[in-house]
Parts: structure tokens; sequence; C-alpha cells
């Protein structure tokens, strides 16, 4: 279908959260794309009671981690690094750990994570055999110091 | 009876239990947490314990299992602006009796948070004092009336209006004969709007407007010294000299935010070739304002009528135009202190036009009046103060009420509406309950099931101001639309919206206000409307401040029949509101209630202030319980032996002992209204004895004691002078580099001081500092309650603080100096985390939960620490707090509310500390980084420096010559606390400076 991340979820670039979006935004289609589909059944309950959606949240990191979504899109971390093929998933899935660890393996070496800006949310996206030099290029470019501190994270 | 012995020289001391080296205060200064750590409060407090921590403050979260299933609801149709995760700013205004601050509300997701001053707002400018800070978790009481009731059962607006459509007809046809509505006082153009609409539909009905606590001397004294009430706003940034006759101009007087800015923009001193300016206090009790003088001289607060007489014939002596001494007569003759009015009448007279004498809302319309003549000679007014037209205020008069109520006893009313006050508390010498029994239909709208609901029909639940539509005028005219932040959390109305229904009028208050408004703003009302509710003022409203011209011969005709009352001999009792609960409007507040007093250090109860002498006099220790009795009615409250205070003086605040469904409140102090009569602040014909029952009280003065490797008291001593550094304006001028010549420079080698590690270089990057200028700090806690709210900070109980155990991340150290017990020098000073970079805390933490991050902070990592407290135990300035038990388990919902979720809620067993607000960093750091920006000095402000109106707290990148924290730590003043440590601190203080007249000595 090609939608870009973003036409949902419309905080990524500015705030703290993604933010899941309103049933309103499904609507935008939905109202008359596959409207009387059986998938659809609790987003039209919603929208026709008024009463949100009970997403089951899948990607969480504790309440003391402060993850910022902008500071990542930002920068160059597309939204398959931590989330995956999210577009592959017929019921979407945690395909990387979401640990400190993990976190803090590319804090300390950004360079084979980063993509240019315009292919953040690009599903598709692979690095390609030159990652290390563009990568590196990027990290530069944009002066990409990633925080190793604890505060980076936690207040 | 506290015995003092050693008495040394002049000497610093923060309480009389280290003066006198009580049990109590070794306990305190060898144990940084006393008694036991891990048994509970007991059974019953147990009870009580959890209850207080259910009104202040928990993070809702899925505890017991590994892996919860959480939900994810997100909007079914997002509302316009808000984007989840980034707060957004409204501004509103929050009245305040007849002024009003105007403020900026963060608001998360629709749920306001934190309150901060609103810049473009003239009695705020930016800053806002701990009341307005505290006022947010008042929207969050949990015990705020919810429901209409009915004698004390569960009602429904529907049936009140029903029973009031009753009413109201029966008043139509009899134009309101027999309707009685009781206020407070307003300056609002909507309120004003709906009080004449009440006159018109119910012509014979009664208005009746008082405040417990009002300045309606301050008015009266204008009325008699130019025929007409003004309002007076004081320019402390304009005067040199200042006078304070009893007047807290700085705390507990109206404008205190505004005064205090000004005030502090004179006393700001950046080098040796700065002049500041001297303040005067003349006071019964030691205040906020009284801790900043250069000179201080406590009497009662019945001789200030004969001081300013004799003042004001020492001022004409020197050639000053001032009313005779004839007309005088009444007033008394001060004999006592011949040079200090001597000096002060010279001084005064020498900054002529730039001087300013102030006198409290305590002292009478004549001494007020006689104040604006002084003022006048001294070509004072309509430069350091001018005056405003009070024609749209709706002022309080406490004459009437006292009229309406034995018109009540006399069965003259049918119907009595009280509208937001508390009558049957603070009107209690009136015998107000008894007279509403003599009313047959008793209407009264309020937050709380309070005093006077318990004692009304019909009780409606009022809105919080963040939930209301409505308007304010300050002080100076200032317009400000007042906008709710969130809709009522309950089934409540404003007092706007409650008139409007007992008038039958159906616009909205939104539309109400607005129509207002459109009557000054006839073209481009609805631009305008817009533009006044985002910027918070409307541009151009304020007043131009009026010419006042003094009739003399009205003057003199008033003063000569007056006559002050004043027996030496008499103990005179002065009734103050408190710095806690002012009137008992923050009674339920639980930040309110446990932040120390910045005088007394008393947290959670009022206590009776005297003197030394006084207490040894009538055989009064502190702590005991006295009673004090007016041959009618007797109370009940602990003495607190209080250096500074006048001899033959008892101080008493009010907003304690209340009966109002409160968990906070019910349980904190003693009602002392019962033994003042109505008009009245003082009285002198009680009898005062003490019961022989010590209590504890739950002060902080002698917690966190900074006690260097257990030092003897003497060695404590020498220390001190090294922790508050201060000097004279004079001395400094000859020595600009006394600051620097402390304990440090005894131990340096080489000219360095010698380390235990070697430094790590923070040179890169942004580094962190704060600079903290103790020459303007009052001590007025409005700091350490933006901190509360700003970072989550829990309220532990009394209980708790008696332990030690209070977890305020600023506390706010007051020192006494010099060898007079009963009239010593004050000094201040807020000491938070001091972020050293070679931090004595991170070296003894078993697990690496206290670390340092790369732009100088000493971080707290709560998920890491297991709380052994070894970094409490090493820190040096005993900042660090833990957090003794699950003090936010019991929250309930709506006080959780408040809380900041970019903070995150502490656990039992967990260590926390200041944290320069990291969130605030953070955040700006990120936002810059994502717009490829630097951050500019400016872009990072701390909560407690965003709040302070004195401006002594200044935060920012050390790493930048150019930042404004940065040019402060080069001045001359700066100093490090403990710096022979040589711990690198962040936080460093500017020395206090004195400006004692050479003619005074001390």
């Amino acid at each position: 279908m090609n939608i870009d991340c973003r036409y949902c979820h419309t905080g990524v670039e500015e705030s703290n959260y993604a933010s899941i979006p309103p049933t309103q935004t499904c609507m935008n289609c939905h109202k008359v794309v596959k409207n009387d589909s059986e998938k659809l059944a609790e987003v039209n309950k919603s929208w026709e009671n008024n009463t949100p959606i009970e997403w089951v949240r899948i990607h969480k990191v504790p309440d003391y981690a402060y993850f910022n979504h902008s500071a990542h899109i930002n920068v160059g971390v597309g939204c398959s690094s931590c989330h995956g093929r999210v577009d592959q998933m017929d019921v979407v899935y945690q395909v990387e750990s979401l640990s400190m660890g993990w976190c803090l393996d590319c804090h300390r070496n950004p360079a084979p994570h980063l993509r240019p800006l315009d292919q953040v949310t690009d599903m598709n996206w692979l690095p390609n055999t030159h990652q290390i030099e563009i990568g590196a290029k990027l990290v530069k470019e944009r002066d990409i110091t990633p925080p190793e501190d604890c505060t980076g994270c936690h207040r | 009876m506290i015995e003092i012995k050693n008495k040394k020289g002049k000497q610093y001391w923060k309480s009389l239990n280290e003066l006198a080296d009580t049990p109590q205060f070794n306990t305190f200064l060898q144990e940084e947490f006393p008694g036991g750590t891990d048994e509970l409060p007991s059974a019953i407090s147990r009870k009580k314990f959890l209850s207080l921590m259910g009104a202040s403050m928990a993070l809702a979260g899925l505890a017991g299992c590994r892996r919860p299933v959480e939900k994810i609801l997100p909007y079914v149709a997002a509302p316009e602006n808000i984007i989840p995760g980034i707060p957004n700013y409204y501004a509103t205004s929050i009245p305040f009796g007849v002024n009003a601050l105007g403020v900026v509300v963060e608001s998360h997701e629709g749920r306001p948070t934190k309150i901060e001053g609103n810049e473009k707002h003239s009695s705020s400018l930016g800053k806002a004092d701990a009341f307005t800070q505290a006022s947010i978790l008042n929207l969050y009481d949990p015990d705020r009336a919810q429901i209409p009731a009915l004698n004390g059962n569960e009602s429904t607006w529907d049936a009140f209006s029903e029973d009031w459509a009753k009413l109201k007809e029966q008043y139509s046809q009899n134009k309101g004969k027999g309707l009685i509505v009781i206020s407070n006082s307003f300056n609002s153009p909507s309120l004003l709007r709906t009080k004449k609409l009440f006159s018109k539909t119910f012509p014979k009905a009664q208005w009746i407007v008082y405040d417990a606590v009002n300045d309606e001397n301050i008015y009266n004294g204008l009325h008699i010294a130019t025929g007409k009430k003004y309002q007076p706003v004081y320019h402390f940034d304009k005067a040199d000299v200042v006078l304070s006759l009893d007047a807290d101009f700085m705390q507990l007087e109206s404008n205190s935010v505004s005064n205090t800015i000004g005030f502090s923009s004179k006393r700001r001193v950046d080098n040796e070739n700065d002049s500041m300016n001297r303040l005067y206090a003349v006071e019964s009790s030691l205040s906020v304002t009284g801790s900043m003088a250069d000179h201080r001289l406590r009497i009662q607060n019945s001789q200030i009528p004969s001081f300013i007489a004799t003042l004001a014939n020492e001022l004409r002596k020197l050639g000053n135009n001032i009313i005779s001494s004839s007309n005088l007569k009444g007033f008394g003759h001060y004999k006592e202190n011949k040079q200090f009015l001597k000096v002060l009448a010279k001084d005064l007279t020498k900054a002529k036009g730039k001087s300013l004498i102030v006198a409290g809302r305590n002292q009478s319309a004549e001494i007020h009046a006689l104040v604006f003549a002084i003022n006048e000679s001294l070509k004072n007014n309509n430069k350091t103060v001018s005056y405003y037209s009070t024609d749209e205020m709706v002022l309080s008069n406490k004459n009437n009420l006292f009229h309406a109520v034995s018109k009540m006893k006399n069965n003259e009313y049918s119907t009595c509406v009280i509208l937001g006050a508390n009558p049957v508390y603070d009107a209690v010498n009136l015998d107000f309950k008894n007279a509403l029994t003599k009313v047959k239909h008793t209407i009264f709208l309020g937050s709380h099931a309070d005093e006077t609901a318990q004692a009304v029909n019909w009780h409606l639940p009022e809105s919080h101001v963040l939930e209301s539509w409505g308007d304010t005028r300050s002080f100076d005219g200032t317009y400000s639309i007042i906008q709710p932040l969130i809709a009522p959390l309950f089934d409540t109305k404003s007092m706007g919206e409650f008139v409007s229904i007992l008038l039958g009028n159906d616009d909205t208050y939104h539309d109400f206000t607005k129509k207002t408004f459109k009557t000054f703003n006839a073209s481009n009302s609805g631009s305008k409307w817009r533009k006044a509710l985002h910027d918070g003022v409307l541009s151009g409203s304020s007043y131009k401040s009026k010419k006042t011209k003094l009739k003399a011969s009205r003057l003199a005709q008033n003063l000569k029949t007056y006559s002050a009352n004043f027996d030496e001999e008499a103990i005179e009792i002065t009734l103050l509101p408190s710095n806690s609960t002012f009137d008992g409007s923050y009674s339920n507040n639980g930040w309110m209630m446990e932040s120390s007093d910045p005088i007394t250090k008393v947290t959670w109860e009022n206590v009776a202030q005297i003197s030394l002498s006084t207490a040894k006099k009538l055989g009064i220790a502190n702590e005991e319980i006295i009673t004090i009795n007016n041959g009618i009615n007797s109370i009940s409250i602990p003495a607190w032996i209080m250096p500074g205070h006048a001899d033959n003086s008892i101080t008493l605040t009010m907003g304690y002992g209340r009966n109002m469904n409160g968990r906070i409140a019910d349980s904190a102090g003693a009602n002392i209204l019962p033994i003042f009569s109505f008009s009245a602040t003082s009285i002198s014909n009680a009898s005062i004895t003490g019961t022989g029952t010590i209590v504890n009280i739950a002060s902080t003065q002698d917690h966190h004691g900074m006690d260097l490797e257990r030092l003897a008291k003497d060695a404590i001593q020498e220390r001190l002078p090294d922790i508050v550094r201060e000097s004279s304006l004079d001395d400094y001028q000859s020595n600009p580099d006394f600051a620097k010549q402390y304990a440090e420079k005894t131990i340096e080698k080489d000219g360095k001081l010698p380390s235990m590690w070697e430094r790590h270089k923070y040179d890169t990057g942004y580094q962190w500092g704060m600079a903290i200028d103790l020459n303007v700090c009052n001590g007025c806690n409005a700091c350490s309650i933006a901190c509360q709210s700003e970072n989550n900070i829990p309220v532990v109980g009394k209980e708790e603080v008696e332990k030690g155990r209070e977890m305020s991340w600023i506390r706010i150290d007051r020192y006494f100096k010099g060898d007079d017990i009963d009239n010593p020098e004050i000094a201040l000073q807020p000491v938070g985390c001091q972020h050293c970079e070679m931090a004595p805390c991170e070296a003894v933490c078993p697990v690496a939960a206290t670390t340092h991050d790369d732009e100088g902070l000493n971080t707290m990592v709560y998920n890491r620490c297991i709380g052994t407290r070894y970094c409490a135990n090493n820190c040096p300035y005993k900042v660090r707090r833990f957090n003794f038990h699950n003090y936010t388990k019991d929250m309930p919902e709506v006080v959780q509310m408040a809380q900041n979720p970019d903070v995150t809620v502490r656990f039992r067993g967990v260590m926390e500390k200041c944290t320069y607000c990291v969130q605030r960093i953070k955040k700006a750091e990120i936002t810059a980084k994502n717009d490829n920006v630097e951050l500019n000095d400016g872009d990072v402000i701390a909560a407690c420096q965003q709040t302070c109106p004195s401006e002594a707290i200044v935060f920012g990148n050390i790493n930048d010559p150019n930042s404004k924290v940065s040019k402060l730590k080069e001045q001359n003043k700066n100093y490090l606390l403990l710096g022979e440590l040589n711990l690198g601190t962040r936080t460093s203080y500017l020395a206090k400076l004195r400006n004692p007249h050479p003619e005074l000595n001390s």
C-alpha cells in the first residue's frame, strides 16, 4: 500500500511518542474502503460509539526510561530499525529486545544504523555495501553524539 | 526551659536547640535520619499516614505480574493542537483578593500540571509565589465537594434550581427584600456586571463583601488623607531607602511578587562599585521581609503608632513639611532607640523622592494616613509609590458584615447566599453560625464541605479557577481573561456561573465574559479577545495612575481625634495570615502544609511565636502548650520561642484547626480565631498560662545539618561563616575579595587546593551550573514548592517530618547571627544538590546508581538504587532524600493528575535529590538537536529559577563564557559551599551583603 508511517503516527517527528492515531484517522479511508470488513469491526465500533479503540501495547520500555521518538527520527534512525517490517506483519510483534544493552549498542556505534533523513520511514531500506562510509558521513554531518549517560533516558 | 550555654561572640546558629546544645539537636546532627528506618508508622497513625498520602501524591501502574498487558487508548477524534507528549501552555489569571497574578499553565494532554508566572502580566512578570505554585494541588484535592448537597444529603443541581425558582419568584415580587448575599472581595469586570445585574433584579437585596485578611485599613487611610480610596502600588525598584512598618511586603502583604521583583532589583550588587538599597524594618514578629532588613527594630505592634509619630517629629526637625505634632498627640511618644529614629529620619530625607515608607495591613487607617502624609512630604508619592483607582474593585468591608449579622440575628433575612466565603470559620467571633440559624433558607457555594457548608441547607460545589471562565483586573488595572485549563472535574460551578443561575441568565459564563469584554472593546472585539486570551493580558488595559493630593486639614482633623492604645506591660496578641495556609485557603494543600515556614521552620501546624524573654517571664517552655483566654473564649496552642520576636507580644497565625472534611487540614494546628474580636487583628487583655504539656513540633530547622566529620560544636561555629559568607557594602568596597578569604585559603598549597582524585575534564558541550545570590534570597519558599510540583516530590506527613524525612529537594537553611538571642540577624541559604564534579556520593554507591554525566550532572538512577543510603551518608551538603516508605502508593487517582509525566515517580527504598531539572534540560537539548541548532542561554530554565521572584537563582551553561550564570560566577562575591573540600561543585553562591547605616552599629 505504501502508506507512510507518519500518515498515522503523526507525533513521531516532534514528540516522545509516535502517537497512536485517533479512530478518525482510520476512518479517513475506511469510511469508504472495505467498510464492512470484519477486521474493521473494532474500528467501526469505536467510531459509532465514540469510545477509544483499546490497542494492546507491544513495544514498551519501562516507565523510568524516557524514550524519545523525535530524537531518533530526526537523525536518521529508521522506523524499521527498531520495529522491524511492520508492513509485512499480520499482527504486530516485537522484533528487537528493546533492552538497555540493545539501545547502547547503537548509541555507542550509530553509523551502521543511520540512513538519509528522507528514507527514515522506508520499510524496504537495507544497509548497502557502503553503509559504514554513508553512516560515518551522516554522523559527521549532523554531529550525532548519542548520549551514553544515564540522563539520556532516565529522569 | 532552654538554657543557653557557651554563649560566645558573634556566631551563627540555626536554632535555639543548637545554641543550647540540646540532645534533640545532636541527634539530628549525628544521624541524618534518626529513628528506626524500617518500622512503619504505628497502627492508628499508619491509617492516618496513608490517608495523608492520599491527599498529596503514585503513578498508576499494574504491579504484580511480570509482563502485564498494557492498553493504549487513543482519541476517537483528535482534539486540535494536541500532540501527545508535547505539553501546551495557556495563559490565565489567578485572582488573589482584588489583585490577580497572571499565569501560564502547562497542560499535558488537557491535564494542567504546573503553574508559572506570565511575563506579560504586570503583577507577575513571569514569576509566581508559593501559594500560586501550590494552587494546582488545590484543583486535584480529593476532598473537594463534588456534588450538590441539601442538608448534608446528596442532591442535584436540578433540585437546587427547582428550589431556587420558588424563592426567586418570591424575591422578584418583593424586590429582594430579606435576601442577603455574602462574598469575598473581587476585581473582575464580569463579576462586577453580575453583581450589578443582581442589584437590578433584586434592588432591595443586600450584597455584603468581606475578607478575613484584607487591606481595608490601607484604603481607609488613604481616604482620610486624600478623601478617596486609592490602591497603592509600590515601586521598590525606584527606592533607595525603604522603611517597613509591620509590612511583610515581600510575602504576606498584597502584590508580594511584584514587590519582591522590585526590591531585589535594587538589592542586587554586581561589583564593589554598585549601590544597593537599605531596608529598615520595624515589626513585632520576624517576617520574611524583616529577615532581609539592614536594620530591624522589634517592637510591639501597638508601639508602631508612637514610633511613626516620633519619626514624623524627627523628619519635621530636618525641614520636612509634615503635619504638626499637636495633631499627633494621640499616637503617643516613642522614647527608645533615639539614634535609630534620628538616623532613619536623616536617611529618608537624604533619599527624598527615592525613599518609601510602607505600613502593613494590620496597622490602623490613621497610621496609613500618616504614612501617606510622610511619603508626600518626602516627595515619594507618585514616584516610589503610585496610586490607582479602586472604582472597579469590590472591596472588603467587615463593618457591613458586622451589621448584617446583627440583622440576621433579628430575623430580618429570609435567605442568605454565601459565595465562596467561609464566615462560619473566619467570622467565628461574630457568632455567624448562630446567626445563620435565624435565616430560613441558607445557600452556600464553596469548594469544600467546610465549616460554613456544614451550617447551611444547600451546599453547592464550587469550581477551581483553572476550571472556570472569567476575568480579572490587577492592582494597576491590567485586564486578564481567566480561561479554563480543564473542564470541571466534578459537578461544580464557578461563582460567576452560579450567580448567573440565580439570575436566570441564559448565557454561558464564557459568553457572558466575552460580552463584558465587548463593553470596553467596541471595535475589533473578536480579534482583541483572541489576542488577550493568548497573551494572558489585554494590552493597554492598565490604568493611568492617579495624581493624589493630600488634604491637610482633613488629615489633621482625623488624626487629632485618634488615640492609640498602648500598654507596655500588657502582652499583645497579634493575628497574621500563615505563610503556609494564608487565611485557610491552602489548609488542605499538602505541599503548603508540609513546607516549612520561612521563619519558624515549623511544618504541619501553627504555633504561638514568643520571645525568649517573654517566655521566661511567663514561665513558658518551648513547645509547651499554652492556653490563651480572652475572658470569653480560650484556645490552646504550642509556644514557639522565636529569636527576633518583640517582647510582651505573641503572634498567632490563622488557617489552622480546620473542620472542613479535609484529610490534610483537619488534623493540623489550632483554630486561634475565637479569641480575636471580628474587627481587630490584635488583643491585649488575654491571660496566658502554660499547661506543662510539652509536645513535638515538626520543625525542620535542625534537619540536614552540614556537620563535617562530626566536628565539635565550637569548630562548627568557626566554620559557619565559611558557609554563609557575608559582608557589609562598605567593607565590600574596601575589600572586594572578602568572599575568597575563607577556609580554602588556609589549606591551599601553591595556590591550589589538594584533591582526592585527579579531576575529570568537563570542557566540551553544555556544562550545567547554577549561581544563587544570597543577597536577594528572602527565603519565601516559592522555589521549594515549584520544585515539588515540577519533580513529583511526595508529601510525607507530620510524623515523618519529625524524623527528618521531609523530601523537599531544596531546603532553605535559616541561620541566626549574633550574640543577641532576642534580636539576631538572619541569613538564608537555599541548598539543593551542588552537583559536585568529584561527588563523594558517587564514590560510595555500590551499584553505580548515582553517577556523573558528560554535562556535569550528578545523576540519580532510580531503577538501580538499592537503598543503602551510603550516598546520603557521604554527602557533605545533606541534600539527598530517601523514600523510607512508598509515599505515593495510596494516592487517589485525582491527585495523580497533578504529577509531571516527564519525571519518574519514585518508589520505596530509593534515594532522590535535585537533578537540575534534567527533564527540562533534555527536552531543550532534543528540541534544539531536532532543529539542528545550538541551545541559547535561557533555553533551559530550572523550575526553581523560573519562579523565584527575587531572581536569586540563575542556571545555565557554564561552558559559555557569555551566559548569565558564567558572568555571575566571575563575580568576586562568588564562592563555593564547603569550598575547602574541593569537590568542584557546580552550584555556587554569591555572598550576602548588608547595607547598615554607618551611624548605626549592628
